[in-house]
């Protein structure tokens, strides 16, 4: 099983169709909508995104704490889950 | 009890044609149209609509603002002259909202490919947006350029002057050479020439078609 973590925002249309594509493929994962957050928490969250992803586009996809997919990058979502 | 003032870019019961027809003609000139498929058109208005309504400006459903003002506004919609270039390379803006005109099938855009790099035309303006004899600036990614216009012929080279970097856009052109507006020195546009020691600039390929100027650039990579 791998670790999967999604930052996403709940206005944004690729957020969406990636987790509709996560669901699809029975992959189990956590997600934060960072635009639902506040004050410190909404912080953290934008600086961490900025850390690991070097911008503010999502989603932001972690898997097994290690490699970071920005966007919904399908293909590679399918390999490194292995769908 | 006066109302709370709100500084808001679109007056409230702004809709999504509203939006449509303030957005439509601004990326036509940029070389843009909006995604063909029109429910994703829709899915990403009405986001903007609801981040009007928290925030008082149309800013990106794809990306989060950072509460730095300087970054923030390279994220109101349409985004485009911010990210010319990577847009170009990936024909599309990043939500995927708008597409390169050339785009037939937008649905085949869905998602993102990341970090493009390489050689990318981008498109800058249509070709009746510059008279004839004008010269005028395009930034383009992190590119000054003075794109200038002789005849039907177009040439791009470096917006800054050597000599004491003064914007060439803002100079007179004169036949195929461009004179600094501050102090005179001459640039041949084709090639970036001039007379003074080391101070030639760089020049860009162009090319047109469909009715708009591209202009060549690399980007990181
Ligand atoms: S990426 Fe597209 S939808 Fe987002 S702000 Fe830019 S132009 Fe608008
Ligand atoms: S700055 Fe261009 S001639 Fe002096």
């Amino acid at each position: 099983m791998h670790k999967v973590f999604v930052y996403a925002l709940s206005t944004c249309p690729y957020c969406r169709a990636a987790r509709a594509y996560l669901d699809e493929n029975g992959v189990e994962y956590d997600v934060v909508e960072v635009d639902k957050l506040e004050g410190e928490e909404y912080k953290a969250a934008v600086d961490e995104v900025r850390r690991i992803s070097g911008g503010t586009a999502f989603p932001v996809i972690v898997i097994d704490d290690d490699s970071v997919i920005v966007g919904f990058n399908k293909k590679r979502i399918k390999e490194e889950l292995g769908l | 009890m006066s109302e709370p003032r709100v500084r808001r870019r679109f007056a409230p019961g702004t809709t999504i044609e509203d939006l449509k027809e303030y957005m439509g003609p601004f990326v036509d000139r940029l070389g843009y149209k909006f995604n063909t498929e029109s429910w994703f058109v829709d899915d990403v208005l009405t986001s903007e609509l609801e981040i009007l309504e928290q925030t008082g400006d149309v800013y990106c459903p794809c990306r989060v603002r950072t509460g730095d003002p300087k970054e923030d506004v390279k994220i109101i919609c349409p985004c485009i002259p911010f990210h010319r270039d990577e847009f170009a390379a990936i024909k599309k803006c990043w939500c995927g909202l708008f597409v390169l005109k050339e785009v037939e099938d937008g649905s085949e855009l869905f998602g993102v490919i990341e970090e493009p790099s390489g050689e990318v035309e981008v498109p800058v303006f249509r070709v009746e947006d510059l008279p004839p004899g004008q010269i005028r600036h395009v930034k383009v990614g992190k590119a000054d350029i003075a794109v200038a216009r002789v005849g039907d012929e177009f040439f791009a080279l470096s917006n800054v002057c050597r000599h004491a970097f003064a914007p060439l856009a803002d100079g007179f052109l004169d036949g195929y050479h461009v004179m600094c507006p501050w102090h005179g020195w001459r640039y041949d546009v084709r090639d970036g020439t001039t007379d003074h020691p080391d101070a030639d600039v760089r020049t860009y390929p162009v090319t047109v078609r469909e009715g708009h100027v591209f202009v060549t650039v690399r980007i990181r990579g």
